[in-house]
């Protein structure tokens, strides 16, 4: 028996097997091909920001050349850095930046904070917060923009930072995914802090704060993400260049005859580059956090 | 613990007790404030002003009150019609290429594979990259006569097809929209359809093929009702999404040509910020709402149903 199924395996195996790794590395080829014709726009971004004008990039898109640059020269961004260009592209990146890192410290500690109480605070009427907060999170922030906006005319906030940075910190998506990750902590935990006679903002910063990276992380992700993109509402709130994000600076590009591509193409390298250097380090957690955003239902 | 210091203790347990509320509250009302002034209360006020004739910058004239006049004039608006029926088109067109891509990329990326969390980081670049940098890189590809899509388009076809001004004619102009789109966003389906994947247990497919059943017949007969609950999540999630469009039809073609990209919420900013009619603006404001909610209604009720 077993003299005979030997071989007949083996013959009936190795037709097989041969084929079976030829297929993997057309899979992989296959995969390959295809990542690089999805990253190709990306790829021909960062290439014709490089170009010496508009002239040139204009020039090459018709062919090959598109995605290649003979003489690379820096002199596109050095137009948008130091204002000579169409706009004050500088000063839009670091508003820009503004906005974000206030937005996200502050919106990662106030919902954070007010998810603790929810979890585990004894006020009454958590319940009906957090409820209240479940139904407020289907409302789309656009249909909300224009009311918003003639309440921040109203108290003087508008074209300001302020504007920018207020409405959008709290969030009861974010609460809400963070109160999902604090009723999942064990109640000795919680117990164990409360008997050393710790107040609830004792327990929070030095009990559960620590242990809570992973879903800071997220929202902390979702929420810069967020803000880093926001369009309809500063293309609203801001008229001057004073506060105005680098992404409704680069779509007034588009308002005139003649698209200065040069100048629009260093300022979304330059767009792109600190969500790059943050993809790059936390690659798993980004990808992490946009699953646990799906699965908040 | 003599008689005597029990009160003492009382009164000690009732002191922190009620630090411990105050500390709650003080915890609890930043965010709830923010939220209450930020997001309830234009909610709320948005259903006033859809009932008056407020501008945006307040004229001498106080708003008049108009009742449903505002739905009315909307609802016989030809043109909030074709906002409507271009979003509906768009999500439409939308939904199966981006999901479908989706869905492909993700089942791809789920075999064995080298280096599969760099194809997946690569694959996800797209969905990191800011809808306006994606617009100033898709006008470049779409331009006219030249660009990187007409020379392709001519390649294959032997030159037969005349160069197309994607966004400049009516015909073309949504597709446009819809591809670039896609591409930018099919990450977030991507993920959620390899998270789904991989909760399929193995033992399933094993089975299956026990029983005889080719990779089509797994595909169709295991890995697509195991997918269910995903599906249903995807589509509704791309569906709300796809009936907010507005930031690329604002930059690349401010709803033409000839209104056939004009969205929802690109005819409520031109209502509202453009023409400053408020109350109007709201009127529309109020109806996105209602059909964002009854989609999300829809979700929670067929997942609830399966249950």
């Amino acid at each position: 028996m077993t003299t005979i199924s030997g071989p007949a395996q083996m013959a009936a195996q190795t037709p097989s097997r041969v084929p079976r790794d030829w297929s993997a590395v057309i899979k992989f080829v296959a995969v390959l091909i295809l990542a690089l014709v999805i990253v190709s726009p990306l790829f021909l971004l960062v290439v014709a920001s490089l170009k010496a004008d508009r002239f040139q990039i204009l020039a090459d898109m018709g062919s090959f050349r598109a995605f290649w640059v003979s003489d690379p020269t820096l002199q596109n961004f050095r137009e948008v850095w130091t204002f000579s260009g169409a706009l004050p592209f500088g000063r839009y990146l670091l508003n820009s930046l503004v906005i974000l890192f206030v937005t996200v410290l502050g919106g990662v500690f106030l919902n954070s904070m007010a998810a603790f109480v929810l979890a585990w605070g004894r006020l009454p009427g958590r319940a009906i917060i957090l409820t209240a907060l479940i139904g407020l999170y289907i409302v789309p922030q656009e249909s909300i923009v224009l009311p918003l906006l003639t309440l921040v005319n109203r108290v003087g906030l508008s074209d300001s930072f302020a504007a920018q940075i207020l409405p959008f910190m709290a969030s009861p998506l974010y609460i809400f995914l963070i109160y999902q990750f604090f009723i999942q902590v064990p109640r000795d935990i919680y117990d164990a802090a409360t008997v050393d006679g710790a107040g609830p903002f004792r327990i929070y910063w030095s009990v559960f704060l620590p242990i809570s990276l992973p879903v800071l992380a997220t929202v902390a992700i979702l929420l810069g993400i967020e803000t880093w993109n926001q369009y309809l509402w500063p293309l609203m709130v801001t008229q001057t260049d004073r506060a105005r994000p680098i992404s409704v600076g680069i779509a007034s590009f588009f308002g005139h005859d003649s698209v200065y591509w040069n100048s629009a193409m260093a300022a979304s390298v330059m767009m792109m580059i600190p969500v790059l250097i943050f993809y790059l380090a936390f690659q798993k957690w980004f990808v992490s956090s946009f699953i646990s955003s799906a699965v908040k239902g | 613990m003599s008689i005597r210091e029990v009160p003492a203790a009382i009164g000690r347990r009732r002191r922190a007790l009620w630090d411990g509320r105050v500390q709650e509250i003080a915890m609890l009302l930043p965010a709830l404030a923010l939220i209450a002034v930020f997001l309830l209360l234009p909610f709320l006020s948005s259903f006033r002003i859809a009932l008056t004739n407020e501008r945006l910058i307040p004229r001498p004239v106080p708003p008049r009150f108009v009742g449903l006049g505002n739905f009315q004039q909307i609802l016989t608006d030809h043109d909030f019609w074709r906002a409507l029926w271009n979003v509906a088109r768009f999500t439409l067109m939308v939904l199966p290429v981006q999901c479908g891509f989706a869905l492909a990329i993700a089942l791809l990326l789920n075999q064995k594979l080298p280096f599969r969390n760099f194809f997946r980081g690569l694959f996800f670049l797209p969905a990191i990259t800011s809808m306006v940098v994606v617009c100033v890189i898709w006008a470049t590809l779409f331009q006219y006569p030249t660009g990187p899509f007409n020379q392709i388009v001519g390649f294959l076809s032997f030159g037969l097809v005349q160069p197309i001004d994607w966004l400049g004619d009516p015909n073309w102009s949504m597709p446009a929209i819809v591809l670039l789109s896609a591409w930018q966003a099919y990450g977030f389906q991507m993920i959620v359809y390899l998270a789904g994947l991989q909760g399929i247990p193995e033992s399933l497919y094993e089975a299956a093929e026990l029983d005889g059943a080719g990779r089509w017949q797994r595909f169709w007969h295991v890995t697509m009702p195991s997918l269910r609950q995903t599906h249903v999540f995807v589509l509704i999630i791309t569906t709300i999404q796809a009936f907010k469009l507005f930031t690329q039809v604002n930059i690349l073609t401010q709803g033409g040509p000839r209104g056939t990209t004009d969205t929802l919420v690109h005819y409520m900013f031109t209502a509202g910020f453009v023409d400053q009619r408020l109350g109007l603006a709201s009127a529309v404001a109020i109806l996105l709402f209602f059909i964002v909610l009854v989609v999300s209604l829809v979700q929670r009720f067929v997942v609830r149903d399966r249950k």
